[in-house]
């Protein structure tokens, strides 16, 4: 581990790659800090850029991106009281308030060193657990495969969406797409339409790009007329703001927003627009003067910047050891190791060990970036928020166009952005959650080649995925999270019924 | 009808649509035995047609609690006019190329998006939208080795 880590620092210190991560970072946190634009749109810009550098350098670019953008929310979360990105949102409800008092800069100082120590906690908990993680998937076989996919399919149906039958739609029909091509097993072309370019089936970049960049962009046409340019006001920051008692006081609250961060991040579909909202719940639960929470504390922050921020450790845990991404922005980073032909899961620590630990240093390293750039480039973070949205968006539009075409050099990438950027407009306008698609369309061949392999393994006996420890374990865990959902569901749905006037 | 429920109404006829649609494409792959290329997207057809039913069910009985107060106040001709122009983009790319289209769509669609209490620059609209499509051109084309769809301008660029 030590000479895999030393290979690591030996990869990442080097001019080019800390340039990139350097870049990466910035370009994040910008993305992060404008309320529109997500640390998901970023990776997915630069994506196509990353074919043309190396294996480490490109996803060391992804990583800074990643990191800089979950983090950059806090920016105009504090000064705007506007979420920059999902993962901020509990952040407005503290930071505002102290932005309100004349505490700005300490409420900013707070946010962005636990923003740091809750990456930092979250990078050290993947580098102990994955590759554990990691030598007992190796023995997973087809049944083990096929019943991780239905698990992760059905737990992010239940937990992240409002309506359950949405949820499911959205991810049978990421699937359904997913069927698009040749089968596996016996090969034979389907729903291709006639066209060679759907021969090898949709390359999930474009679908990742149209649905959720090109959607967004649509969507913010709904508003962009009539809304008013916020007015920032600049703060001036002077270290973090806050004192070693505070720092010591907020210890407990620290520790627990970070596993309640890093725990969500490790389920699959879900990650830092839920832990930060969870975190700031259960810290103000847990409290002693939870009455204080709203008013403009910096417990709040604590809650919400580590748990978002530890997201991001733990939603790497399930992409490098199993290949099922823990959120909408490892879904892409997925896409990022494919165009490098590497494919994560448990082989990755075998054959690619030096890469994993390359990963693992650009991360460390991108975090610290990140705290330095946000504590002394905030001015600079400050001014990007004021460039106005409609001369921003197009601009992106284009990139995202020529990012498409990059990754073949074919027009049909473009076609291909703009009929799921279209879809995933209807999306949002039929309130039909996205993620669940994703994971569907990047899950269904690994759900459907296991099923048929492992019914080929036990001569067409379904019984194979129940007999199996692991498999069973997981098909039960995925049935009891459908029941539970259903339970809650009929609960609620009574006791509506019982409050209303008879 | 509420906004709410024709949202929901909608959202149901549209998963039954697809899933139609797919098992009609689906009863074409040639079968070979139960378990076949054909058997996951059997299963995912009659699952998105049982979901549309679920779906149109539960937008029938919404309860009228959770119909008010969601109203759609978005600027649909904003968003067609924008859904045009990603359109045309996309279509004339290729033949018009590349650093021509990006001018005229940014031009364009700067103008589409401007808010109503701002001004609309139009020479600062045309230097933006020529500057920005010559460096990514230049960008891509120099640092990336991408060949952009050059079209009209082939004479003058390669």
């Amino acid at each position: 581990m030590l000479s895999l880590f030393m290979q690591g620092i030996e990869t990442v210190f080097t001019l080019q790659i800390l340039g990139l991560l350097f870049f990466g970072t910035v370009v994040g946190i910008i993305f992060g800090a404008i309320p529109g634009l997500t640390a998901t749109m970023a990776v997915a810009l630069f994506l196509p850029i990353t074919y043309t550098l190396g294996a480490a350098a490109g996803i060391s670019l992804l990583v800074g991106l990643y990191i800089g953008g979950v983090s950059g929310g806090l920016i105009s979360a504090i000064l705007l009281k506007i979420p920059g990105t999902p993962a901020s949102v509990a952040t407005t409800f503290d930071g505002g308030p102290m932005m309100e008092k004349g505490e700005g800069a300490k409420a900013l100082g707070v946010g962005i060193f636990y923003s740091y120590v809750g990456t930092l906690l979250s990078i050290f908990a993947l580098i102990f657990i994955a590759p554990t993680l990691a030598k007992i998937a190796l023995a997973f076989g087809p049944h083990e495969y096929f019943s991780i996919a239905i698990f992760s399919l059905t737990l992010i149906i239940t937990l992240a969406t409002g309506s359950m039958v949405k949820g499911l739609f959205s991810g049978a029909l990421g699937f359904a797409f997913s069927t698009v091509g040749i089968a596996p097993v016996d090969a034979i072309p389907r729903f291709t339409l006639g066209l060679t370019e759907l021969n090898a089936g949709f390359d999930i970049l474009p679908v990742l790009i149209g649905l959720f960049a090109i959607s967004e962009i649509i969507k913010v046409a709904e508003d962009v007329k009539t809304e008013q340019q916020a007015t920032v006001t600049v703060v001036k920051l002077k270290g973090f703001g806050f004192s070693v008692k505070e720092f010591f006081e907020q210890g407990w609250n620290m520790i627990r927003s970070t596993l309640i961060g890093t725990g969500i991040g490790i389920l699959p579909g879900i990650g830092s627009g839920t832990s930060n909202i969870v975190a700031y719940m259960v810290a103000k639960k847990r409290s002693r003067h939870p009455e204080k929470f709203g008013t403009g504390i910096i417990d709040g922050i604590v809650a919400s910047e580590a748990a978002s921020c530890s997201a991001v450790g733990g939603a790497m845990i399930p992409l490098l050891t199993l290949g099922i991404p823990g959120d909408t922005v490892t879904a892409m980073l997925l896409g990022g190791f494919m165009i490098h032909g590497i494919q994560p899961g448990p082989l990755l620590f075998v054959s690619q060990g030096p890469l994993v630990y390359t990963i693992f240093v650009a991360m460390l390293v991108s975090s610290l970036m990140m705290l330095v750039c946000e504590l002394y480039g905030v001015r600079l973070f400050v001014k990007m928020l004021a460039i106005p949205k409609h001369i921003l968006l197009p601009i992106i539009l284009v990139l995202c166009f020529v990012g498409a075409f990059g990754l073949g050099n074919r027009i049909f990438d473009v076609g291909v952005i703009v009929f799921f950027g279209l879809l995933g407009y209807g999306f949002v306008k039929c309130k039909i959650p996205q993620t669940p698609f994703i994971i569907g369309l990047i899950l269904g061949p690994m759900a459907e080649t296991n099923l048929r392999r492992g019914l080929m393994l036990s001569d067409g006996n379904f019984s194979g995925f129940l007999t199996q420890p692991i498999s069973a374990t997981f098909l039960g865990i995925a049935a009891a999270s459908v029941a539970m959902h259903f339970y809650q569901t009929h609960r609620a749905r009574a006791a509506r019924k019982a409050m209303q006037p008879t | 009808m509420s906004y709410t429920k024709k949202r929901e109404y909608v959202a149901g006829a549209f998963f039954l649509i697809v899933g139609l649609g797919y098992l009609y494409l689906t009863s074409g792959i040639p079968r070979k035995q139960f378990i076949d290329a054909a058997f996951v997207p059997y299963v995912l057809a009659f699952t998105m047609c049982l979901l549309g039913v679920l779906q149109l069910r539960a937008a029938y009985k919404l309860p009228v609690s959770e119909q008010a107060g969601e109203k759609d106040t978005a600027d649909y001709r904003t968003v067609w006019k924008t859904l045009g122009l990603i359109v045309a983009y996309a279509a004339f790319l290729e033949p018009v190329g590349f650093p021509v289209m990006t001018v005229v769509y940014l031009f364009l669609q700067f103008i589409v998006l401007t808010p109503r209490d701002k001004k609309i620059s139009y020479p600062m609209y045309g230097v933006i939208a020529v500057m920005t499509s010559a460096i990514v051109y230049l960008t891509f084309r120099q640092a990336f080795d991408m060949m952009l769809p050059v079209g009209l301008m082939s004479g003058l660029i390669e």
